[in-house]
Order: structure tokens, then sequence, then C-alpha cells
């Protein structure tokens, strides 16, 4: 049994709705048989109430004891009857009522707006914005992705799980390339600097370990998979480049200041020099590109000249013209 | 382990010893470098006996370098020279009787030690009996090997705090052919300090027997 205060304001928030869904929708609901009904229902609790009363109240006080008894049973049996005809009308007005439409085009989130307390759970207020802001969102990623996708900058062979199933795009064949081919294109541009010597060493696997010692400068440690450049890590040529058991350490950073920014930049030079079908351009621009740095303390500046820049040199070579310029001075 | 350089700073005009290094520690600082410890250099002076009378004796120096703590360093001017372990001062008190130390003859530098991001400033005073003779500067570019490469480089960055005082490319470097790296070890260094040392000496002492 609903309270009488709450089922009235629940009226009346399902009346604005369904004035709203008048519009589109006929009305099943009859509203004059569902204030009657309501009556009805308060008719129906009264009458229940009297007869727990009376029952509670028991015998009135009446000269002999048959009277007595007499007397709490007719009020005991019209009660009774006041119930069971509060009921039947009930339930005459309730047929009256009618169903709500079927055709409800809210469903079930449109129940959640039935019955709600606005200030305490404003639950279909925010399922109303939530539902609006996941639509907005799809929609942007979407635009998004067809903006990314026509860039391609995957370095890898994995497809997207969606675009697996529509486009079964076969692996290229550049990531799974024999050892041989790959010592043979290293040894190859090893060959073309005389100032750069390449050695290849395999400590992991089929995975290409490269040390690169840059004239007295430097050595750098590049990391491949297949042809395709993975890590690089760029130390002084005083620097220890094996670790305790003998092994090349690829993991440390340099102890100077000037070839941790070599990293760096040498990392930002394996990611922009890229052609997925063509491994063995990339690994010679690379080099080329690492072969610059043999004046690394020799030039100054291009853009102001000086040697120095917070007291490091200019560290950064253009791609395009291995110019050097400090990091801070670069276009 | 890179490239050193070791120069003398004249005294400032009007100041004293300290306050001229004083204000190079201020300069530094300025700069960006951060104070990392003390250093200390110092030079002993051995006479060599037993010479046929009348030729100049050939003078043995025996120096450390606290940045290579466990080692000393024995060389002559201009000639070969041996580096050790610290027990070789130990050896040459066993060898008195061909060596003679020349007591008033010991040459320290200390100082303050400065880092800047690769570079490695040392500026110290030199004395010789307790008395301050001059300042002395060394710069060392620590990531490279090749001192040609670097030495505009270093030039540059001892113009900005020592101003219009830079000396130029050191002997030791000038004498060796283009290209060739300095070794990890540090008679370069030393080799420079003990120049460093004998001008400091001979301008106090004209006129004395350096004998």
């Amino acid at each position: 049994m609903f309270h009488g205060h709450s089922v009235t304001s629940s009226v009346s928030a399902s009346s604005r709705t369904t004035e709203k869904m008048a519009d589109v929708v006929n009305v099943g609901v009859n509203l004059d048989a569902f204030s009657h009904a309501i009556s009805g229902i308060q008719a129906l609790r009264s009458s229940v109430s009297r007869v727990f009363e009376s029952l509670k109240d028991g015998m009135k006080n009446r000269e002999t004891l048959e009277g007595r008894e007499k007397q709490f049973i007719v009020e005991f049996q019209d009660n009774l009857q006041a119930v069971n005809r509060d009921l039947n009308e009930l339930e005459r007005l309730s047929g009256l009522v009618g169903r709500p439409s079927e055709s409800h085009p809210l469903h079930n989130s449109g129940l959640l707006s039935l019955d709600p307390v606005q200030d305490k759970t404003p639950l279909y207020s925010q399922l109303l914005q939530a539902y609006k802001w996941s639509n907005k969102l799809q929609y942007h990623a979407g635009l998004a992705s067809s903006l990314l996708n026509q860039q391609s900058l995957k370095r890898s062979a994995n497809q997207m799980g969606a675009s697996a199933k529509r486009r079964p795009k076969v692996q290229p064949s550049t990531l799974v390339l024999p050892p041989q081919y790959v010592d043979d294109v290293i040894s190859r541009i090893g060959r073309m600097f005389p100032d750069m010597t390449i050695e290849l060493f395999r400590p992991n696997g089929t995975s290409a370990v490269l040390l690169v010692t840059l004239g007295k400068v430097l050595k750098a440690i590049v990391v491949m998979r297949s042809l395709f450049i993975d890590r690089t890590v760029v130390r002084g040529f005083n620097e220890n480049v094996y670790n305790d058991d003998g092994k090349l350490d690829i993991w440390t950073k340099s102890q100077y200041q000037v070839f941790q920014k070599v990293t760096d930049h040498a990392t930002t030079a394996l990611l922009h020099y890229q052609l997925p079908q063509m491994p063995d351009v990339v690994v010679r621009s690379f080099m080329t590109w690492l072969r610059s740095y043999i004046k690394l303390f020799q030039s100054s500046c291009q853009r102001c000249g000086r040697f120095l820049q917070d007291g490091l040199p200019p560290t950064w070579r253009d791609f395009r013209t291995l110019e050097a310029f400090h990091d801070t001075c670069r276009m | 382990m890179g490239v050193t350089c070791v120069c003398q700073v004249p005294v400032a005009e009007g100041k004293s010893v300290q306050q001229t290094v004083d204000i190079l520690h201020k300069k530094l600082e300025q700069l960006g470098a951060v104070k990392q410890g003390s250093f200390c250099v110092d030079c002993e002076t051995y006479h060599a006996t037993g010479n046929v009378s009348g030729q100049p004796s050939k003078l043995l120096y025996v120096m450390h370098n606290s940045e290579t703590p466990l080692s000393c360093l024995a060389l002559f001017e201009g000639g070969p020279c041996l580096i050790a372990d610290a027990n070789f001062d130990v050896l040459m008190v066993k060898l008195k009787s061909h060596f003679q130390n020349a007591k008033g003859h010991k040459v320290e530098c200390r100082g303050s030690r400065y880092r800047y991001c690769d570079f490695l400033i040392k500026v110290g005073t030199v004395t010789m009996s307790s008395s301050a003779r001059g300042i002395s500067v060394e710069v060392e570019y620590c990531p490279c090997v090749v001192p040609g490469d670097c030495w505009n480089l270093m030039k540059e960055f001892m113009q900005s705090f020592l101003g219009p005082s830079v000396p130029e490319l050191p002997s030791v470097f000038a004498a060796k052919p283009e290209g060739l790296f300095a070794p990890a070890d540090s008679v370069d260094t030393m080799t420079q300090y003990l120049e460093l040392f004998n001008k400091l000496r001979k301008l106090q002492l004209p006129g004395s027997n350096v004998r």
C-alpha cells in the first residue's frame, strides 16, 4: 500500500510524463478513475483499520454478557462487510483505470523516471546525460581514428582486433628475415663508412645487437628486430660497454649528459627514419645520420655560432641536412 | 678521464690570492656549477745522487693527485714517467742513498672542486712552504678523449668564467700528433701541473739554486 502523499506526488510526476506522451500516444490511463481508485484505496484502508480497532477495543459495556457478545459480533460483521464493499469498489475502479500504454517508448529506462525523488536520486537525468556523453565520445573517436589512419605510423605487424577480421593482412615479410641476410646488410653498411665500425652480436635469440664505434667519439649500441631498429643507447668512447658477466650492457645510460642527450636524439631519429618496405634503406639512413656525430665536439651550432649552450655542445643533427644545432637552437 | 687543461690565473689587481679565488668561486656558482668537495695535488722533489760532479743532477718529481688517491706518479722533467701505487713513497724512503728528498721544495695545490654539466673544474691555491704562490685552475671535459677535438669548446667554457686570461693549447697536447687521444692515466694532467709548479717556483725565487 502506498503512503497517500507519495502516491499523489508520483501521480503528478507520471501525469507530467504522460501528458508529454499524450501528443505521441493515446493515453490509456483514465485520470478520473485513477483518482477515484485512490480514494477507494483510502476508504478500504480506513475500513480495515476500523475492523482492527473494534477488535482491539473488545466488547463494550452492556448489561448482560449475551448483549455484549451480540453487540460485538454485529459490529464486527458490519466492519467486515464495509471492507468487502470497499474492496469490490476498488476492483471495479481498477478495471476502469486501464493499463498504461504498451508501446512505451522509453522501455525499461523510462520506468526509472516514474518514481524518483529528484533531489536525492536523480537517476533518470544522470542516465540521459551519460547516454548523450557516450554517443558524443563514440562520434569523436570515429572521427579521430579516420584521421589517424591516414598516416600509417605503425611499426609492428599487429593489426587491431576489429580490422584483423575485415582485412586479414599477411604479416609483412620484412619482419621475418633470415639472420644471414641481416648480417650481410649490416656488414655492407659497415664497409660504407671508414671511420665507423659495426660489430654484430646475437646475445638473445635472433635479434641482432650492433656495437657501433664512431671514431674516438662515441659507442652506440643498437638493438634490432630483424632489420628494424628497435632501441639505441649512446655512450662515450671511454665508457664501459660490457657489463660484469662479459655481455653487452644494453640498458645502462651514459654517465655524461651530452651522451644522454645524443641517446634521446638517436631514439627520435630511429622513429623518424621509417620505410616498412625497405628496411635496409632505413638502416643506411640512420647510420649516415649517426656518422655526423664524428664532429660532435668540434662543431659549433649553426644557429647561434657558439660551442656550448648550458654546458652542452650542439647535440642535434638535422635529419635532412645533418647540420649541427644545440638542442635549444633547433628549428 | 677526459681532456684536462691546467692553467694559471693571475692574481687580480689589488686583491689577495684568497680574494681572487673567492671571485672565481662566485663566478662558477653563478654559471650553475655545483661544489663537490675539495682536491689536492702535491709534488715532492728528489735529487738523484751519485752523478758525476759538474753535471746538474737529475730531479725526480713524485706527485700525488686526490683524483687518483691510490696512485702516485714519478717523473723526470721531460723524461720518462712511472705510475705506481701509494706505497711508492715508502720505496723512495728506502732509496735514500740514491735519491735525496729536497724537503724545502714540496709544492702543494689545494682547493675546491666544482662540477658543471660534463665539466670538472678545480680552483686551487699553489703553496710552497706555506706561502701562497699563485692560483691554478684545472678544467676537465670528461666525455671527450681527443684533445684536438674539444679544445675550442673548452676555450669557450674557460672564457665564460676566467675572462680574458685564457691559455693556449697546452704544450703536452701540441706535441702529440693530431687525433691521438689522451690515455686513461693522468700523465698529461700531472705534467701540466709540474710545469705550472716549476714556473711558480722560479718566479718567486729568481736567484735561488733549485738543486
